[in-house]
């Protein structure tokens, strides 16, 4: 075994048993909060100072997304490939909110009222003719009952949300139409569909608490 | 006197912008164009510079460069773990060097499964179930019985069927792998009450896109004859 495979076996092992003896006692903090005589126990402490790691740790991810993505059209501008302007729109509008906000924290506020509320709501604003185009499209190439199912519960929900111009609220649709479908129907859907999420969700978090699963690389 | 004019021209600056982004982004309705696709790459990097400065301000000034610079011992050593993964974590950076961030991934992705797994259960298995119990509860419901009995029974057969829908085990069969049939219509019946589910989301979706709209145009409007 050359020194380069052993680093990586210790790498991976080391990853391993990272990741299920963290997991493991964050887990166990939850579920042994407090002692017998109601005072916290040691594994919230534990579990408190672990999370607080991973925080500081989501932190210093944030920063590595920024840098590659700074690094990504960096290199995109020295190669002066296509698109390379927006390229360098990106990295001067990215450096200067970050220095901006470092320099005057109190008043970043404003980057965000300026730039990123209006484009925010103008992209949710696109999303009324995307959304109509892809209802249309549905109906035009994917007729069957489901998608009949669906969009006719959309168009319910609409017409018993708000009054209509000139009719007001359509009597029987808005007070009993729609909030049987949206409180009873879809609720019951939501529901199954959230404890399917969370079964799905305990299961792929307890074969990585195994160590079944290794997603951050711990397979040598 | 020059304090209020300073405002008045900061605010027809930032609003001038406003107006130029939100054209901008309006302008994708008549096909992809570099006016969008300027506000979008502006976009995205005030976002991330914006999620940079949130980052440091909230998390990594407070929680770890504090504590080093003026905490007890006690701090400073247990700061100084996160410091030492929060920097092995750079060497994601290349690809040469990323399996000595390797570990820090592992720490991060076993905390980030163990608290999903504690939200999965206190969060959503057992409020759910009991939701779905009290869902038949009748207590209360006087005159209304029937009512509240038919709305629980259709509240619990949604459940299990859009359950019993992402259930994907089959028997071997020799024509291939089959569902039994009662596995089946019950998905069927769930699959209707998952159209509807999205139904009701797609009109919210929808209702809130239209209002954003309603509230972009009005933006223009009252922009343009503020001028």
């Amino acid at each position: 075994m050359n020194r380069k495979s052993l680093l990586s076996t210790v790498i991976a092992i080391a990853s391993t048993a990272i990741a299920i003896a963290s997991g493991v006692l964050v887990l166990a903090g939850y579920f042994f909060a407090q002692k017998a005589d109601g005072q916290t126990s040691l594994l919230t402490d534990i579990r408190l100072t672990l999370l607080n790691w991973a925080i500081i740790l989501a932190g210093f991810a944030i920063f590595i997304g920024i840098l590659s993505l700074f690094q990504v059209h960096f290199k995109k501008i020295q190669k002066k490939q296509k698109g390379s302007v927006y390229s360098l729109l990106l990295i001067i509008s990215l450096a200067a909110t970050f220095l901006f906000g470092l320099v005057k924290p109190g008043q970043v506020e404003i980057v965000f009222t300026t730039v990123q509320l209006p484009v925010e709501a103008s992209l949710m604003a696109l999303l009324t003719v995307t959304l109509t185009y892809a209802s249309i499209r549905l109906l035009r190439h994917r007729l069957n009952l489901l998608s009949v199912i669906f969009l006719v519960t959309a168009l319910l929900i609409l017409l018993g949300t708000a009054p209509l111009p000139f009719l007001g609220n359509i009597p029987g649709l808005s007070d009993w139409v729609r909030p049987f479908i949206a409180q009873v129907m879809a609720a019951a859907g939501a529901r199954g569909i959230l404890l399917g999420v969370a079964l799905g969700t305990l299961t792929t978090g307890l074969r990585i608490l195994f160590g079944a699963d290794r997603p951050y690389g711990g397979n040598k | 006197m020059s304090a209020i004019f300073s405002a008045n021209v900061v605010d027809l600056i930032t609003g001038g912008i406003s107006f130029l982004l939100t054209l901008m982004v309006l302008s994708y309705l008549i096909g992809d164009n570099p006016a969008f696709r300027v506000a979008v790459y502006i976009f995205i990097g005030v976002s991330a510079g914006y999620a940079a400065g949130v980052a440091w301000h909230q998390v990594l000034f407070p929680r770890l460069i504090v504590p080093l610079l003026s905490g007890s011992l006690a701090d400073r050593l247990l700061t100084v773990v996160p410091l030492v993964l929060g920097l092995l974590l750079l060497f994601k950076l290349s690809p040469r060097t990323s399996r000595l961030g390797t570990p820090s991934m592992a720490f991060l992705v076993g905390v980030g499964a163990a608290v999903a797994v504690g939200g999965a259960v206190m969060g959503t298995l057992f409020p759910q179930t009991r939701a779905s119990m009290n869902a038949l509860d009748l207590s209360g419901a006087g005159q209304y019985w029937l009512e509240r009995l038919s709305e629980g029974v259709v509240m619990l057969v949604g459940t299990v069927t859009t359950l019993v829908y992402f259930h994907f085990g089959a028997k071997a069969t020799a024509s291939g792998p089959q569902r039994g049939k009662l596995v089946s219509v019950l998905s069927w019946v769930g699959q209707v009450f998952i159209a509807i589910t999205f139904g009701v989301l797609f009109a919210g979706v929808f209702m809130a896109a239209m209002t954003a709209l309603i509230e972009r145009l009005n933006f223009i409007i009252t922009f343009l004859s503020a001028l």
